[in-house]
């Protein structure tokens, strides 16, 4: 990997989680309501696979789509505005934590049903090659997603019809604390597994360790252009290692804000997440990646952070001004072209 | 003026479509049932063939990829075939196709359209016989049309394929195969206009679909004795022509409705609904519901025709409000 791009990456993930720390803190002030998902731990999946993405490219998310959303780009003044249902946020205030889209930037509606994203990026593929517009769909989805019949149906179709559509299945049940062991469920599937489904249909399917940006990066910038090129599917499980704050309905910050510092000096590192930290947590695993190979210094590393934690502030700052949408919008857009 | 059936004037207007607009797609189960015959159909297998797929049965999937690609302006007809089968793909349709533009506040507009033939078929029985109109009225961001006739189905037709938002379109088992008066060439019909397919002074029969030819039927009847039924076709439920059906009562000042959906929260109920909140005054007697009982359709057809509302019941509602 080229340096910028190395770095371009980093910036990303680092953003992500500085965004979802802003997210679990609002929550905690009873800033909005609800249950709401964070996408801590598994960053380098989302920000390697965008960085293969272009303009003609469609992605669409799910419940989880923080980081999909922010990786693709999107601005994080208005992403923390519609956490918060605001007038300014990326969907005016009417999606919330669940809906982030940004249609300017190809995520035009992004499902919080589980298995909803998976049919609609196959119809992005299918609008790509009507269109011939060189364009492919990507949808990002969890393992749980392998419950619902939906998805089995697009896979059969995507082959069927031969439409260039990369699936992306971030696999985070690895790690978890089952139910069965009084944790929180996460999917339930006989082999904790999905790969072996798209592959009985011919689908070509990778599996890859979705912690590692440079495996994500270097296994998906191929894929994106085999299925340009060929038109066909492609299917990929990325293994990430679940964040141990995912658990329970809502997520609870028990690794504590993140130290950028644990990447050049573990002097700190202990206690009972000592494995996230030294190993598993993605962001600080690139981060000494990036040290190791000479691609960056501590304080280059540093400096990234405090731009992200800036950015991230000020965007909490006008997500908290955003005004709450007035009640005399709330029948507007129910049917295009009609009042 | 040239006869052609229900089912050819909508191949005719998704053919016409098709060639005006090379992002139209279709998926092809069997076109609405017409058969390999025809020439819209024959036009479509040879100079379209790029642009049909022939789907799986996969009615969740399809609905969403066909919503997906609406998303970037792709239009896709789905004929799903027997509306029951709609009921697989409920949460697509509903969730994300009749989402999209509100959920996006206004960005992202979601044009597909969902083909579905509903009602009592003759022997369809339970799960071959659903009436969707009035569960899907009750999911915002949908537009519903509803013909009655090959000429209304084509021009109503065309007019859900070029609409930016996702429309079922209903037709009725019985009406594929009624042939009618259609008009050459290329005409759309928009929705929201209401059409008056009988005049009469003494009462409103207010119908859609199959209904409307079950109304007509009637309405000789009724004549016969002298009472005038003016016949409101619907066409369109979203939008709904409300004045239409005002103006019609204030004429007549008696009102039935005639709907194959089960009593409640039926079509029948809403349009009553409306006459009451916007037009009490206008009534000289209470209107009349007519609708398919509220049972499971058996597969007897003798029992099959007992629940539906059929042109014998719509006669008696009429006389009823008149007497």
């Amino acid at each position: 990997m080229a340096d910028a791009r190395s770095l371009g990456i980093f910036e990303r993930m680092i953003l992500i989680r500085r965004f979802e720390e802003a997210v679990y803190d609002f929550h905690q002030q009873k800033l909005f309501s609800g249950h709401y998902h964070l996408y801590i731990g598994q960053e380098a999946t989302g920000a390697a696979v965008m960085a293969s993405l272009g303009t003609e490219d469609r992605i669409f998310s799910t419940h989880r789509n923080h980081g999909h959303l922010i990786a693709r780009g999107a601005d994080p003044k208005a992403a923390l505005a519609e956490i918060l249902s605001r007038a300014d946020g990326t969907n005016g205030g009417r999606g919330g934590t669940f809906h982030l889209s940004a249609p300017d930037l190809g995520m035009p509606h992004t499902s919080a049903l589980v298995g909803g994203a998976v049919p609609l990026a196959a119809g992005a593929g299918f609008a790509a090659k009507i269109a011939k517009s060189g364009g492919i769909g990507v949808s990002m989805f969890g393992d749980g997603c392998f419950e619902e019949g939906v998805v089995y149906e697009t896979l059969n179709l995507s082959r069927l019809w031969k439409l260039p559509v990369i699936f992306v299945c971030e696999n985070n049940t690895p790690g978890a604390v089952l139910k069965s062991a009084g944790g929180n469920n996460t999917s339930n599937l006989p082999e904790g597994r999905v790969i072996a489904t798209p592959r009985a249909l011919g689908i070509e399917s990778h599996e890859v360790d979705g912690g590692d940006v440079e495996a994500v990066d270097a296994l998906f910038t191929d894929c994106a252009e085999r299925c340009r090129r060929t038109g066909e599917p492609i299917f990929i499980e990325a293994l990430s290692e679940r964040w141990p704050g995912n658990f329970y309905s809502y997520p609870d910050m028990v690794t504590g804000t993140t130290d950028m510092s644990m990447a050049w000096n573990d002097a700190g590192i202990g206690g009972e997440h000592e494995a996230w930290y030294r190993e598993q947590d993605p962001v600080l695993r690139f981060a000494r990646t990036l040290i190791a190979g000479g691609h960056a210094t501590a304080d280059d590393i540093a400096a990234i952070d405090a731009k992200a934690t800036r950015v991230i502030a000020e965007a909490r700052d006008f997500a908290l001004k955003s005004p709450t949408p007035g009640t005399q919008t709330v029948q507007a857009h129910v049917l295009a072209g009609r009042v | 003026m040239r006869t052609i059936s229900h089912a050819e004037a909508l191949a005719e207007a998704v053919c016409e479509c098709m060639a005006e607009d090379p992002k139209v797609t279709l998926v092809w189960g069997s076109l609405m049932g017409v058969g390999g015959g025809n020439e819209h159909v024959n036009r479509i297998k040879s100079e379209f063939a790029d642009r049909i797929f022939h789907p799986p049965i996969s009615e969740a999937a399809i609905c969403a990829i066909a919503t997906g690609a609406a998303m970037d302006g792709v239009r896709t007809v789905f004929p799903i075939g027997t509306a029951s089968f709609m009921f697989r793909a409920w949460d697509q349709i509903v969730h994300e196709a009749g989402a999209a533009h509100y959920m996006s506040n206004g960005r992202v507009t979601a044009p597909v359209v969902f083909h579905v033939v509903h009602g009592l078929r003759g022997g369809g029985s339970v799960q071959h016989s659903q009436s969707p109109q009035s569960m899907l009225w009750n999911a915002p961001g949908i537009e519903i049309a509803i013909p009655s006739c090959p000429a209304d189905a084509k021009g109503l037709m065309r007019t859900a394929i070029k609409s930016d938002n996702p429309t079922v379109f209903i037709d009725h088992q019985k009406l594929n195969r009624r042939t009618g008066e259609v008009p050459e060439g290329p005409y759309d019909i928009p929705f929201g206009v209401a059409d008056i397919k009988r005049e009469g002074r003494d009462v409103t029969i207010v119908a859609a679909s199959l209904q409307v030819v079950q109304a007509l039927e009637a309405a000789e009847a009724l004549a016969a004795d002298g009472i005038e039924a003016e016949i409101v076709d619907l066409r369109s439920l979203v939008p709904l022509d409300e004045e239409a059906i005002l103006k019609s009562v204030e004429k007549t000042g008696r009102l039935v409705v005639a709907d194959e959906c089960p009593p409640r929260c039926s079509v029948a109920s809403e349009v009553i609904s409306v006459v009451a909140e916007k037009g009490m005054d206008l009534l000289k007697a209470p209107p009349k519901r007519v609708n398919r009982m509220p049972v499971h359709v058996p597969s007897n057809t003798d029992l099959e025709d007992f629940v539906g509302p059929g042109p014998a019941r719509i006669e008696a509602a009429a006389r009823a409000v008149c007497g």
